[in-house]
């Protein structure tokens, strides 16, 4: 009796476990949604929020689209709700703060945002939390004739006061199209005790705009204290480059058609008329037989 | 000629006025009209739910559609062959085959141009090409060259039909109340008066002389939206001159074919004659051997170099994908005409009916080779597509549209047929009365 006994409670254990290990199995089939959020600061004035959703597929990760992210200021709370935004096809939305959380924003130089997704059928309910200590940048230029330097300095808010922000990494350098070439020789550039780091620019007779100005810009990413800070300044350090659009205003058989080569509407326009003339001329000549239809017959 | 024997301008006029349709004619009106409302149907539902009723994808964009555009615009040139090449040659025994040649070279024209717009996805902004349109595009010139060779064609069918409209227009009885109205409308001012055969005769030559190099023109432009695009198998210097010979080819085998049919059911032995045949035969016969040149110089030149891009081109044609139809074209569609072609009993009428078949049935699959397999091997390989990007074959509805604008055509040859006559009558009394003459 008491092997039975122990067998139908084997059993029930084996069934239990099976149960619990298949349940288990549908839960892990919900993937690992993936939420950054970062904090952004353009010239010390532009201040914004981006997220990004991302999941692992392959041992890669792919954006998910059409995630829907709230995210709030400091506590989940609907007086601190910043934004409700959706991802796009790449998983990035951008928010900014409210002019309704000023008064919050200003109350303390440290804050955190939270960023939020609700469950779905596809991922589990996901939170994520960014810290932010308020800062600011600040580049200069200094010139002896000779060398060029660049000196950019990164402050950070302690109570109410600005003080220099120390051991922060940054890019430092030159705005091209493809990112920012380095002033110096190194990629980036840590600020000293008092915030500032100060580069030679060994680059001379840079292209620059069409008044020889280049875009000197600073840059910090995802610095886990201060998140991402930018600034800019305009130098005439440059070589003045003038726009060479001769290339479009060209006469050639690729350009719009408003700029033909002058040979080939020579050709068509000539072969145009001269066939078409011909056309038209015999028309005349039927319409020339049609009045001759009083003349007597041939025949 | 047979018809030098003994025939009266009565006997040709009754011999030659259109024919009502027989039985036969009208069970060969329906079908075609059938294929036609069928292809109007596909058509339909090609605009209904868009291009993707066809097979046609990224790489394949140009299909069967384009296939047909271009062995219409082949087949068309016959026109200017045998219309103007023929008259200004003075080419006697020529006469009984200018219309037949003129209606196909009209009716192809017109089918070529309707094929282009129902390539076209989006056909009501076709006003964009007038109105956006770059003169240095070769799709331009194709549409400018097309639209003139439309005119001159329909120019140099009308102008000899006047005499002829004239004549029918005796037979009041014979054609019907409506018939009879459309021959006055088009033609109760021509008397035949000197002056009026003075300015048409001089009219028909300057015709003659303009639609030759406008003939020219079309193919060669055709040609060039090919040779033009830097692509395996279209960058090539010779494409001009290979579609031309291979447009008067396809063009002669077109004539010939009609010629045995309306020879056969409108009872014509008497002015299509065995000799017509043979002469048909020996010219069929030449265009054969100059498409063929063109098509070694097209072909082994690459293929002696064999770079890369081309190999694979070549080797889908020679051995690959398309090798079946590749040696169709040219076994059936030129080489076997040649050699039963360099034989006298090889241009009798019979033979030579089933020649022309081949001809123009060798020819439209050549078209279709030159266009397809072209696009299936880009330079750069088709990565990352669906299976299905990598192989062509049309949908029914690409068949049905093809198939309903190559009925469309003949049929338009048969109406005319039915309602003009297929030899001009009053070309073939005057160089009957000529020879008796002499």
């Amino acid at each position: 009796m008491n092997r039975t006994n122990n067998k139908i409670a084997i059993l029930l254990l084996a069934s239990f476990f099976a149960g619990a290990v298949h349940a288990l199995a549908q839960d892990s089939t919900k993937q690992e949604l993936v939420v950054n959020l970062g904090y952004y600061m353009t010239n010390n004035k532009m201040m914004y929020l981006m997220v990004n959703t991302k999941t692992k597929i392959d041992k890669k990760f792919k954006p998910v689209p059409n995630t829907v992210v709230t995210i709030y200021l400091d506590s989940v709370a609907a007086t601190n709700l910043v934004a409700k935004v959706t991802t796009d096809v790449n998983g990035v939305a951008k928010a900014i703060l409210p002019p309704g959380l000023k008064d919050s924003w200003d109350a303390s130089p440290d804050h955190k945002f939270l960023g939020i997704t609700a469950a779905g059928k596809a991922f589990d309910e996901t939170e994520v939390e960014t810290a932010v200590t308020k800062s600011k940048m600040a580049i200069d230029t200094s010139s002896d004739g000779e060398t060029r330097s660049i000196t950019a300095t990164v402050y950070a808010l302690k109570g109410a006061e600005w003080v220099p922000a120390a051991d922060v990494e940054m890019k430092l350098g030159i705005s091209r199209l493809g990112g920012i070439l380095p002033a110096g020789d190194d990629p980036t550039y840590t600020t000293d005790s008092t915030g500032s780091v100060t580069v030679e620019l060994k680059k001379d007779s840079l292209p620059g705009d069409e008044k020889g100005n280049l875009i000197l810009m600073a840059k910090v990413e995802e610095n886990e204290v201060y998140g991402n800070l930018q600034i800019d300044k305009v130098v005439p350090w440059g070589v003045a480059v003038k726009k060479e659009d001769s290339f479009f205003s060209q006469r050639t058989l690729w350009s719009t058609r408003f700029r033909t080569p002058f040979w080939l509407l020579f050709m068509a326009y000539f072969i145009v008329i001269g066939v078409w003339g011909t056309i038209i001329y015999l028309v005349f000549q039927l319409i020339k037989i049609k009045k001759l239809s009083k003349e007597p017959a041939l025949e | 000629m047979e018809k030098s024997t003994s025939l009266t301008a009565e006997q040709i006029t009754q011999d030659l006025l259109p024919q009502k349709f027989g039985r036969r004619g009208m069970i060969w009106t329906g079908i075609l009209i059938v294929f036609c409302i069928i292809g109007m149907y596909a058509y339909y539902r090609q605009l209904r739910y868009g291009l993707v009723v066809t097979n046609m994808r990224d790489y394949v964009s140009w299909g069967i559609y384009i296939s047909n555009f271009v062995f219409f615009v082949a087949i068309s040139l016959v026109g200017s062959l045998i219309t103007a090449i023929f008259r200004l040659a003075n080419v006697k025994w020529a006469t009984p085959l200018t219309r037949i040649a003129e209606i196909i070279a009209v009716s192809a024209i017109v089918f070529a141009s309707l094929i282009i717009i129902v390539d076209m996805g989006r056909p009501e902004r076709f006003l964009n090409l007038v109105t956006h349109g770059r003169i240095q595009s070769p799709i331009m010139w194709d549409v400018i060259v097309i639209t003139t060779y439309f005119c001159i064609s329909l120019l140099l069918l009308y102008m000899p039909l006047l005499p002829d409209l004239k004549i029918m227009l005796r037979f009041k009885e014979k054609s019907g109340k409506l018939l009879n109205k459309l021959y006055r409308f088009q033609g109760s001012f021509w008397k035949g008066s000197a002056a009026q055969f003075k300015i048409s005769d001089r009219a028909i030559t300057i015709l003659c002389v303009v639609i030759i190099p406008v003939a020219f023109s079309i193919h060669t432009v055709t040609s060039w939206l090919f040779a033009t695009t830097y692509r395996p198998g279209w960058d090539s210097t010779n494409f001009g001159a290979y579609f031309i010979s291979g447009a008067f080819l396809v063009g002669a085998g077109g004539v010939v074919v009609a010629m045995y049919v309306f020879r056969k059911f409108y009872k014509l032995e008497k002015y299509i004659t065995e000799l017509h045949f043979d002469k048909m035969g020996k010219i069929v016969v030449m265009l054969s051997l100059l498409y063929l040149y063109f098509n070694i110089n097209e072909y082994m030149v690459p293929a002696f170099k064999m770079k890369k891009s081309e190999a694979v081109h070549l080797t889908d044609l020679f051995t690959g994908e398309f090798a079946l139809m590749f040696w169709f074209a040219i076994i059936v569609g030129l080489i076997i005409p040649i050699m039963v072609l360099l034989f006298k009993k090889g241009r009798k009428p019979l033979p030579m009916f089933v020649i022309g078949v081949m001809v123009v049935v060798g020819a439209w699959f050549k078209r279709y080779l030159i266009v397809t397999p072209t696009l299936l091997n880009p330079f750069l390989p088709m990565q990352e597509v669906p299976e299905s990007y990598h192989h062509y074959f049309p949908s029914w509805e690409e068949w049905a549209i093809a198939i309903g604008s190559l009925a469309g055509a003949l049929l338009v040859i048969t109406f005319f047929a039915r309602i003009y006559p297929i030899i001009p009558i009053h070309e073939t009394i005057t160089e009957q009365n000529e020879q008796d003459e002499q």
